[in-house]
């Protein structure tokens, strides 16, 4: 998919958090989430870590240089889910 | 250039057990196409995403999420639509997160909200969304992935964001 784009002219970023996979389809420009499946944008409520990981891949579409190149920004799981679970408990939600 | 850094991986040897299960289900490359850049600055850029998460408009047409090959169809996501107007069809990643917050697989409110702030130039009309499980990698290729890239071409989009949940 990623590749058919960029192939018709449009740069693409794609996320990713099977880096092993990654590494088999090899697309234009990545950037590696060491999240859970299905929670690439993070957690829920956390509009500011959604927003993050946007731009932060973003960036990694104006900035790679090179077809292939893998970004790995500095986001933790852990961090994620333990800011996750105080946002929740500020919003009152279980 | 990819480099792999094992000690980020959390799902070691996923790739063989996939691969193990469903033979020759997985596409796999030996070279990189070239990149495409960026034409004018992102803040005049559109965007479009395109997600294999299942999140469709409520009342389109379902993902058939148990068909033994898979579901080579997509739906179009009006960009300006609201979460409770979206909902999820697919079994093949948990959606415990998404569920409470469908921004944590399909980001709409965000990228709406860049959008507003000028940070990016503008979405396209419609996002793009399939469903994950495809067992066959041609035609997946060959007919799925060069529909939605049309389509995306056809939208006025600038730059893509993907995410394959």
């Amino acid at each position: 998919m990623q590749r058919a784009l960029e192939r018709k002219g449009i740069p693409t970023v794609s996320l990713t958090v099977a880096l092993d996979v990654t590494e088999h389809i090899k697309p234009p420009r990545s950037m590696f989430l060491p999240f859970m499946m299905g929670h690439h944008f993070g957690v829920p409520y956390h509009k500011e870590l959604q927003r993050e990981i946007i731009l932060e891949a973003l960036d990694h579409l104006v900035e790679a240089k090179e077809s292939g190149e893998v970004k790995f920004p500095p986001f933790t799981w852990a961090k994620a889910r333990k800011e996750g679970i105080a946002i929740k408990r500020s919003l009152g939600l279980k | 250039m990819t480099e792999t850094s094992k000690p980020n991986q959390l799902r070691l040897e996923v790739w063989n057990t996939v691969n193990e299960r469903y033979p020759g289900s997985m596409i796999s490359k030996e070279d990189f196409v070239p990149l495409s850049f960026l034409t004018k600055p992102l803040s005049e850029s559109k965007l479009s995403f395109v997600s294999t998460s299942g999140v469709q408009p409520v009342g389109t047409m379902p993902f058939d999420t148990v068909h033994p090959i898979g579901d080579y169809t997509y739906r179009e996501v009006p960009s300006n639509l609201k979460p409770h107007e979206l909902e999820i069809h697919q079994l093949k990643y948990p959606t415990v997160g998404a569920n409470q917050d469908i921004n944590v697989i399909f980001p709409i409110e965000r990228l709406q909200e860049l959008a507003q702030e000028g940070v990016i130039g503008g979405l396209t009309d419609n996002f793009y969304s399939f469903i994950g499980y495809n067992m066959d990698p041609d035609k997946l290729e060959q007919k799925l992935a060069e529909d939605i890239a049309d389509a995306v071409v056809k939208s006025g989009a600038d730059i893509a964001l993907l995410c394959p949940a």
